[in-house]
């Protein structure tokens, strides 16, 4: 073997360590995400006979059977989804207009606002309950339950909302927009067709990320929740006494329908790229402006 | 339209502004009171009490620092970790990087408390995990639950997720043109990462390192479960103070002695890493 | 486009100012009635009293631990009573669920609820701040019949004008009998041999009595300082390692794994744990238990309490009883049920936890509490070794 012929080996394999390098590490990191869900998910086929779900006991389908046969685990899990929803619709809805206020205008009162943003986000979430207690309780108005639970979520997802669709727009090619103007687009056309359009990754990752928080919120939502019951407080309670297994399989059931309709859009994805490959008689389109490729 | 154009700004920001002045800023301001006020439950009064503020620093300085401590190590390692994975989406997942970016977030539908447990299953002694660590050396002791590392452990896990998004969003924007230029112009794979890739995903790396290091500074969750009574951090303080001892003014007191000392570690890292990704001023191109 | 940012510093102190007033005068036209805040209101000392009216109807909302009742009893109390009850189980730590209604029950609300139950020392606390409403006990007649004797008269509510306690509880020691089974006293949890593997409770009125028992102290009759010196005795188990951690019901979960071996825990949840995991017992120390006991009681501001009494008079029917103890697994405060379920389920009736003998509990001590200084003191101290 001459020498040149083992250095191209070793050059070989480094070079396929650093192609793959990255796709390894990273496929570690999400087996290290996942982990924890691998094991929610084996205990939901626990069959434990006292009320603890630590210690395997036996294999068994029953508590699949009767995800939903918990009156109040269900009701809490409805309850938690319908204020998620809203508040991931308000806050996202909010915090997008915030976030192209502050980037993309130069206005009196810009920085100030910028620390608005930032301070909920610094905020330990104990104080800002029990602040907004208090509030609720001087105003004697909403009455404790869904509204101030709603009124509280929309209000810490806000800063979180504009951050990540602040973090979209930065550096976001206004020439887009100059030419659809100069194409004699009004302005509201030119976000709506233009602009709404490539920022919407940005937007979704923001709503996905505010419906998470809502979701999963527990000391805000405790104090202000009156005799509402949400999923992490009832949860919460539970844990006390001993997880139902029902538990286990609810969140299975939550984690797996958000990847099974990710799965969905994906798929949808995919036939529309194919049916658009089987059209060549559509001219191709022109090389497409910095922006647009970067936002596919 | 032309009248319009000054007041365009205002308008987009008045919905968010007047909620966040509403039911942010006046709770605020009512806790603000409280920790100026002296007494016991039943009986407080507004007193100027600020040594409320110097008590607080002074009795718990070293949960103060050892929540920054934690919560440090706990970004830097979600830092480590998000990166390449963020990375790997952007750049090589090609079609499945929307069903990827949701396997990242969708731990997070299982509830807080639910994954906390299901670590402490993981991480029990008996468990082949810490089993595997205690021979790599990483767990003294034989044991890893109520000890500061669980604790961070918990931390990093449970904060990833707000790394991966924001440092994948500007990872995808890159141009990968710009990259192909780099390396047309002789720049090793290597130098085109630090030299292109990694200074344009410089804003998601700054929004990823704020948005992981805040919350997981007042954390108290991963603590209580995960931790034993040498690594509580000053989000246990709080909630001890507020709903144990109902030691109000004290617990606002420290409340906000946190908050400051937060946006001051924010307002010193904005400096350092450039105040453009965080305040919103479209970077160069 | 990129041009500096118009105004500067200057317009950023106006805009602060700006919206400091604003704030300012909004808050100070909110705080026109409420003096600053719900969190300051005072409690009279005249408790107020239930008014009865005829029969009852209506809802009823009933806040309750987690899995302390079976399934059928409140259907059960709908159907006799036609009353329509919403039962949520949000207590899950006498603080926290303190913290929680304070700012309501200092305003004189309940936040709808019109029964809840917490332990001795909250309802104490509780009832102190003027937050509770005395019984009118006309509406009680089970209760005043079959309340066990020696749940009669506690100190804190010697006419039980506001506390009808709803399931009562021993603490003492849970251990694995295959990894510690020697573990017998509150003092051998702080043999060495069992170092990193003792779990204690957070529950300050639990743990503190318990050790104050092996340092010999009568925990009833305890002084401030001789709170303090158990609480100094458990910060150096904390600081040599000898006390794994702190927990609430979690201690289960170690106990389990076998990452505890001897903690110090709850009578009924043993039953539970020994279902799955014969090694663990629960054991009566040799210095004797802490006997607690979770409360009925009705707050101020308690919508429908006619209906509130109704619920209390039903559950002390001991055939309503005995479903819920057969379920719960923890001491009835109820006469007549140890007899019922010697029928249905004889291996229940004998078992010590759920019916503990007198001779079983001789040297346990009702749970005590520190009142006014003391306890702010006490509970500090307790919370600095708690937090580190």
């Amino acid at each position: 073997m001459t020498r040149g012929e083992s250095e191209s080996r070793t050059a070989l394999a480094w070079r396929w360590l650093r192609e793959h390098g990255v796709n390894i590490v990273a496929g570690l990191v999400v087996v290290y995400m996942l982990i924890p869900i691998a094991v929610i998910f084996v205990f939901s086929f626990n069959d434990p006979a006292g009320r603890y779900n630590f210690t395997w006991v036996g294999f068994t389908l029953s508590h699949w059977g009767n995800a939903f046969g918990i009156p109040e685990l269900t009701s809490a899990l409805v309850t938690s989804l319908k204020l998620a929803l809203l508040a991931t619709l308000i806050s996202t809805a909010i915090g997008t207009l915030m976030a192209l206020a502050l980037v993309r205008h130069q206005f009196l009162g810009r920085r100030a606002a910028n620390i608005l943003i930032v301070i909920p986000m610094a905020t330990p979430e104990v104080v800002m309950g029990s602040a907004l207690l208090s509030f609720f309780l001087i105003l004697n108005a909403p009455p404790l339950g869904f509204q101030t639970l709603l009124i509280a979520h929309v209000m810490f997802c806000i800063s979180f909302v504009v951050v990540v669709v602040r973090s979209r727009l930065i550096g976001f090619d206004r020439n887009l927009e100059e030419a659809a103007r100069d194409l004699g687009a009004t302005p509201l056309q030119t976000f709506r067709l233009v602009t709404l359009p490539l920022i919407m990754p940005g937007i979704l990752g923001a709503a996905m990320l505010a419906f998470a928080l809502s979701i999963d919120d527990f000391v805000i939502s405790n104090f202000n929740s009156g005799t509402t019951v949400t999923f992490p407080l009832y949860i919460f309670g539970a844990a006390q006494r001993g997880i139902p297994v029902e538990v286990n399989v609810i969140a299975m059931i939550l984690f797996g329908a958000t990847v099974a309709a990710m799965g969905f859009v994906t798929w949808q994805q995919q036939r529309a790229e194919k049916m658009t490959k089987a059209r060549p008689e559509q001219e191709q389109a022109p090389i497409p402006a910095p922006g647009v490729a970067a936002a596919q | 339209m032309r009248l319009g154009r000054r007041t365009v700004p205002y308008a987009l920001l008045a919905p968010g502004a007047v909620w966040l002045v509403l039911f942010f800023v006046i709770p605020l301001y009512y806790m603000g009171k409280l920790s100026l006020e002296s007494g016991t439950i039943g009986a407080l009064e507004f007193s100027w009490q600020w040594s409320n503020y110097g008590d607080a620093l002074s009795l718990y300085d070293t949960q103060f620092v050892r929540s920054f401590v934690y919560a440090g190590l706990a970004t830097l390692f979600a830092l480590l970790l998000a990166y390449p994975l963020a990375y790997a989406i952007a750049f090589k997942a090609g079609r499945w990087r929307n069903l990827l970016l949701f396997a990242v977030v969708a731990p997070f539908f299982t509830t807080y408390l639910i994954r906390t447990l299901a670590w402490e299953t993981i991480l029990s002694d008996q468990s082949p995990v810490v089993s595997v660590l205690d021979f790599l050396g990483l767990a003294p002791g034989g044991h890893v639950l109520a000890t500061g590392g669980a604790v961070i452990a918990g931390l990093t896990y449970n904060f990833l997720p707000f790394m991966v998004l924001p440092i994948y969003a500007s990872l995808e924007r890159i141009d990968e043109r710009l990259i192909e230029a780099a390396k047309d112009l002789y720049a090793s794979s290597r130098q085109a990462f630090w030299r292109v890739t990694l200074p344009l995903s410089a804003p998601g790396v700054v929004a990823g390192t704020l948005l992981t290091f805040i919350p997981a500074s007042g954390d108290y969750v991963n603590a209580q479960f995960l931790g034993s009574a040498g690594n509580q951090m000053i989000g246990n303080v709080v909630q001890s103070l507020f709903l144990k001892q109902s030691n109000y003014p004290s617990a606002a007191a420290l409340s906000f002695v946190l908050m400051a000392v937060i946006l001051i570690v924010v307002l010193v890292y904005i400096r350092f890493a450039g105040s453009e990704a965080l305040m919103g001023e479209e970077a160069a191109r | 486009m990129r041009g500096s940012e118009r105004g500067g510093p200057r317009a950023t102190l106006v805009v602060a100012a700006v919206v400091a007033a604003v704030t300012l005068g909004l808050g100070l036209a909110a705080c026109g009635g409420g003096g600053g805040g719900g969190i300051e209101g005072g409690g009279n000392t005249e408790s107020e009293q239930v008014k009865l009216e005829g029969k009852p109807s209506g809802s009823l909302t009933i806040s309750n631990w987690p899995l302390y009742i079976d399934e059928a009893t409140v259907s059960a109390f709908e159907k006799q009573d036609g009353v329509s009850v919403k039962y949520i189980e949000d207590v899950n730590d006498n603080a926290e669920f303190f913290g929680k209604m304070q700012p309501l029950l200092a305003q004189g609300e309940s936040g709808g609820r019109s029964v809840f139950v917490v332990t001795d020392w909250m309802a104490n606390k509780m009832h102190e701040l003027g937050y509770l409403q005395n019984f009118d006990k006309s509406g009680l007649p089970n209760f005043e019949q079959n309340l066990r004797s020696e749940l009669k008269s506690p100190s804190y509510d010697p006419s039980r004008d506001y506390s009808a306690p709803w399931q009562s509880g021993m603490t003492g020691l849970t251990v694995r009998t295959d990894l510690a089974p020697d573990v017998h006293s509150i003092c051998d949890l702080f043999d060495p041999q069992y170092k990193g593997k003792v779990d204690m409770l957070t529950e300050m009125r639990d743990t503190v009595p318990l050790v104050m028992k092996c340092m010999g102290v009568d925990p009833s009759e305890a002084t401030e300082q001789e709170w303090l010196d158990a609480i100094d005795k458990i910060k150096g188990a904390v600081d040599s390692g000898q006390i794994r951690r702190f927990t609430g019901n979690d201690y289960a979960r170690d106990l389990t794994s076998g990452d505890a071996v001897a903690v110090i825990g709850w009578s009924g949840d043993a039953v539970q744990l020994q279902a799955d995991n014969p090694n663990i017992e629960w054991r009566m120390p040799t210095e004797g238990c802490i006997l607690w006991s979770d409360n009925m009681v009705i707050p101020v501001g308690a919508p429908n309490p006619t209906a509130a009494e109704a619920w209390v008079n039903y559950v002390y029917d001991p055939e309503v009883q005995a479903d819920i103890a057969e379920y719960v697994n923890y001491v009835t405060p109820v006469e007549g049920v140890k007899e019922i379920l010697a029928k249905r389920e004889p291996e229940l009736a004998k078992n010590q936890l759920i019916f503990p003998s007198d001779s079983f509990t001789k040297n346990c001590t009702i749970q005590p509490t520190p009142t006014g200084e003391e306890e702010q003191k006490i509970t500090a101290a307790f919370e600095a070794v708690l937090n580190g």
